[in-house]
């Protein structure tokens, strides 16, 4: 194989596909390594740790055809090293690659390839649809946050996608809280629902494009398909839990806040917090208020208010502080609106004029 | 080597495999796989993931085969099935406490295969004389499905606990048939479905979703109605399961006859088998629900609480559940079972404002917020300053306070009753296009509270 490669190109197609790549080294040495196949269909690039894969092509120059699998963590090394402009070529010699950018030039133990797995594309009778990459990396991204860290529970570890009217649901939720977001989609037709591990998803999110992507799915595996890649992930086997029931429909007060007044009053009220992260908010109707509190033995305490609309009666509940200030990112309008709806009961807490969202955080014992 | 045990067959295996392999490969693919069944000679393995199915189909397939042979010639093959999380499932770990109440989601697995929520569960049900003619029902149902009662029909107000007795039928008839299928959904997830398959051109592949079940659930199909296309499908859905002695179970709020523009035919026969009602539960069945609901979440109550919710809340016993989640809620919260007072307090948010309110103190506050002489509602005139908050009067008698047709138009300046029906009816239409209109309306319901 002896392939030629511009070598800004090269290093971001690296930094890319590298990701995808087993860090462990206990496993298979073809698993830490990106396979670079030269053929008909250009140059390609691949990498899997089983979970989740990718099939990278990247424009250049193929002298002859071939394959070769190369460390992907040395490769990461050097394809950060390169600067300015010019190509980077490959060329595939026995057992070794020699890499040659400029006037440096490099010899690479290769990995063998016939360990190199097969990535599982999925066939085009699936279940399919489209959406903008923008916008799945920002739902990804924010998403996978708030899913469990524990596997104990997969489907919690996961974020739920669902697909019904055009509308694509996302819900990831660690069962202290839920967040929910919702994404208009072009087309209509398609309907389903699939669980994405959340670390899957959240790597995904780092290699995604801007372009438009098209997502097929079937029961154990998802691909996203844009013009320069294909990820796959598998998928979570399992039912996911029907939040809709838990989300209380009635609200006992109902706090409108400036989401700038909420953000620094908790971040202030975080400070005194104790050691089970406990901040404890006051719904005033009376006085129009919201307040923060918290003490802790060896800081202190702190108590702080911010003017608030409320609707219905006073109460006071107690949240983990860390997440409250989750919601923040997941929602740019400028008022909050938060919804209680009673003592040991969830609070909602939505955007004012953001239907995308829904954010569930379930309170502390008081 | 005894092929039935396949856990001691999978190690031998495994023995065989390690030594034709690099133990780098052998740790990648083979630690998380194990043979789920054996059946007719044939070895189904489970794995983690497609990356794993398609490789052992690639590169493992002869070898494990091969091996398989040498132990047992009853083996003709070996598939390779991708597993679900669940079977791999480590034992649970001990959540740090970490002091946050966890939101109850447990309670919300559904099946995704069936749609029936596990929760939903005869055991779970209460008996009582305004459901037992429907229990029974779905008992004989449940004996001889397809046969007794087929289709059953079950109507009842909203609340009053259609679907737990139709999905708890659906989850004794998997426990009683493990081998059959029963399936839930809602008319309106049917007829979505059949739009859908429509669209997309695949019809038949719809068709045959729904002919493969042996017990089809169908909720609420009083919503079918006008959606003729949807109602047809529907038709032949039942008659091919029902030629076939298929189980069908429909539900709705009001009795077959009663459901509006819903083909003839169809009416017929989702009147065909038995059609059951489920009244409004009476005092002793609410506090029976109560103490079920409360002892199901761990919560005692005492016989005083008990009463005074069944009493408080009089029709839906979903309202009745509702209840009991807040008063188990705040139980939980404190520790202790609440006592009369403190629940009396907490049922204040709940209850709808049923005062008792007199006509005149209406009439008083609305004449106040239009500006008008009160006696002049009173009177027969049909200024249009008058007429307007009249009629606003009797919406708010109406709506807000239940007073009867009748009693509306005799307290207000012995008016028929048709004129009353005719005003209320009048306000409901407009309030909806005119924002004017709903605003005062709003305003006027704050000065009554």
């Amino acid at each position: 194989m002896n392939i030629s490669i511009e070598k800004k190109i090269f290093s971001e197609a690296v930094h890319i596909v590298a990701r995808f790549a087993e860090r462990k080294s206990a496993t298979l040495p073809a698993l830490s390594a990106v396979l670079i196949v030269a053929g008909d269909d250009g140059i390609k690039m691949r990498a899997t740790n089983l979970e989740t894969g990718i099939d990278f092509k990247l424009p250049g120059q193929c002298v002859s055809e071939g394959v070769v699998a190369l460390p992907a963590a040395t490769l990461q090394q050097l394809a950060s090293s390169f600067t300015g402009e010019g190509k980077v070529s490959i060329e595939h010699v026995g057992d070794t690659a020699l890499l040659v950018s400029g006037s440096a030039r490099s010899t690479l133990k290769t990995v063998p390839y016939e360990d190199f797995p097969t990535i599982p594309l999925p066939d085009h009778q699936n279940k399919t649809f489209v959406v903008s990459g923008a916008v799945l990396r920002t739902l990804f991204s924010q998403l996978a946050s708030c899913a469990s860290i524990s596997t104990v529970r997969p489907e919690l570890a996961s974020i739920f996608l669902s697909l019904e009217g055009g509308v694509l649901t996302a819900v990831a939720t660690d069962s202290f809280r839920l967040a929910e977001k919702k994404v208009p989609l072009s087309n209509k037709g398609a309907q389903g629902a699939i669980l994405v591990p959340a670390k899957n998803a959240a790597e995904i999110a780092q290699a995604l494009p801007d372009e438009e992507i098209i997502v097929r799915f079937d029961e154990h595996q998802c691909a996203f398909e844009s013009a320069s890649a294909v990820l796959v992930t598998r998928l979570t086997n399992a039912s996911y839990p029907d939040y809709r029931q838990i989300i209380p429909s009635e609200s006992v007060a109902e706090a409108t806040v400036l989401r700038k007044d909420f953000e620094t009053a908790l971040k202030r009220t975080t400070v005194f917090s104790d050691s089970f992260q406990k901040v404890r908010l006051s719904f005033s109707s009376e006085k129009k208020q919201l307040a923060f509190y918290a003490y802790n033995a060896d800081i202190g305490e702190s108590l702080e208010t911010i003017t608030a609309r409320i609707d219905g009666g006073d109460l006071e509940i107690s949240f983990n502080h860390r997440y409250l200030s989750a919601a923040l990112p997941l929602t740019t309008a400028e008022n909050l609106v938060l919804s209680a709806a009673g003592i040991g009961r969830p609070l909602v807490i939505r955007g004012a004029g953001d239907a995308s969202l829904l954010y569930l955080v379930s309170p502390m014992n008081q | 080597m005894d092929t039935s045990n396949s856990r001691e067959l999978w190690e031998h295996m495994l023995t065989q495999v390690e030594l034709s392999i690099s133990p780098a490969n052998f740790n990648t693919w083979f630690r998380d796989s194990f043979i789920v069944k054996i059946e007719d000679g044939v070895i189904f393995i489970g794995v983690p993931s497609q990356f794993f199915k398609d490789w052992f189909l690639k590169k493992f397939h002869p070898l494990l085969l091969k091996i398989a042979r040498e132990i047992s010639y009853e083996i003709r093959n070996i598939e390779y099935l991708v597993v679900k999380d669940e079977r791999r499932k480590l034992a649970r770990e001990q959540k740090p406490s970490r002091g946050a109440l966890e939101l109850p989601l447990n309670e919300f697995y559904i099946n995704k295969g069936d749609n029936l929520n596990p929760r939903y569960t005869f055991d779970t049900f209460v008996i009582g004389s305004f459901n037992s003619l429907a229990y029974a029902a779905s008992q004989a149902t449940i004996t001889r499905p397809g046969i007794t009662y087929n289709p059953l029909f079950v109507y009842g107000d909203t609340g009053r606990g259609k679907t737990h007795l139709i999905q708890a039928i659906g989850n004794q008839f998997k426990k009683q048939y493990p081998g059959r299928k029963a399936f839930y959904l809602t008319s309106e997830k049917f007829a979505v479905d059949y739009t859908d398959a429509m669209q997309a051109g695949t019809g038949n592949r719809f068709k045959d979703k729904y002919r493969q079940y042996d017990l089809l659930i169908m909720d609420d199909v009083q919503f079918l109605s006008k959606k003729e296309r949807t109602q047809e499908e529907l038709f032949h859905l039942f008659n091919a399961l029902y030629d076939t002695n298929k189980q069908i179970i429909f539900s709705s709020d009001r009795p077959p006859v009663a459901i509006a523009d819903i083909a003839e035919r169809l009416k017929g026969r989702l009147a065909s088998g038995m059609t059951v009602d489920i009244g409004e539960p009476d005092t002793e069945s609410r506090m029976a629900i109560i103490q079920k609901k409360a002892s199901l979440n761990g919560v005692i109550l005492s016989q005083e609480v008990i009463e005074y919710v069944a009493t408080t809340i009089s029709s839906s016993i979903r309202e009745l559940e509702g209840l009991v989640n807040s008063i188990v809620c705040s139980a939980q919260v404190k520790g202790s079972a609440p006592d009369i007072a403190e629940v009396r307090q907490l049922l204040r948010s709940f209850t709808r404002p049923q005062k008792t309110i007199s006509v005149k103190n209406v009439v008083d506050k609305v004449a106040e917020y239009y500006g008008i002489n009160e006696s002049s509602i009173y009177e027969k005139t049909r200024r249009r300053e008058v007429v307007r908050p009249r009629q606003v009067i009797m919406y708010i008698l109406r709506e807000d306070f239940r007073v009867s047709y009748p009693t509306i138009g005799s307290k207000l300046g012995d008016r028929d009753h048709t004129t009353v029906i005719h005003s209320c009816e009048k306000i409901k239409r407009e309030i909806d296009v005119d924002t004017e209109l709903a605003k005062e309306i709003r305003n006027i319901r704050a000065l009554l509270a």
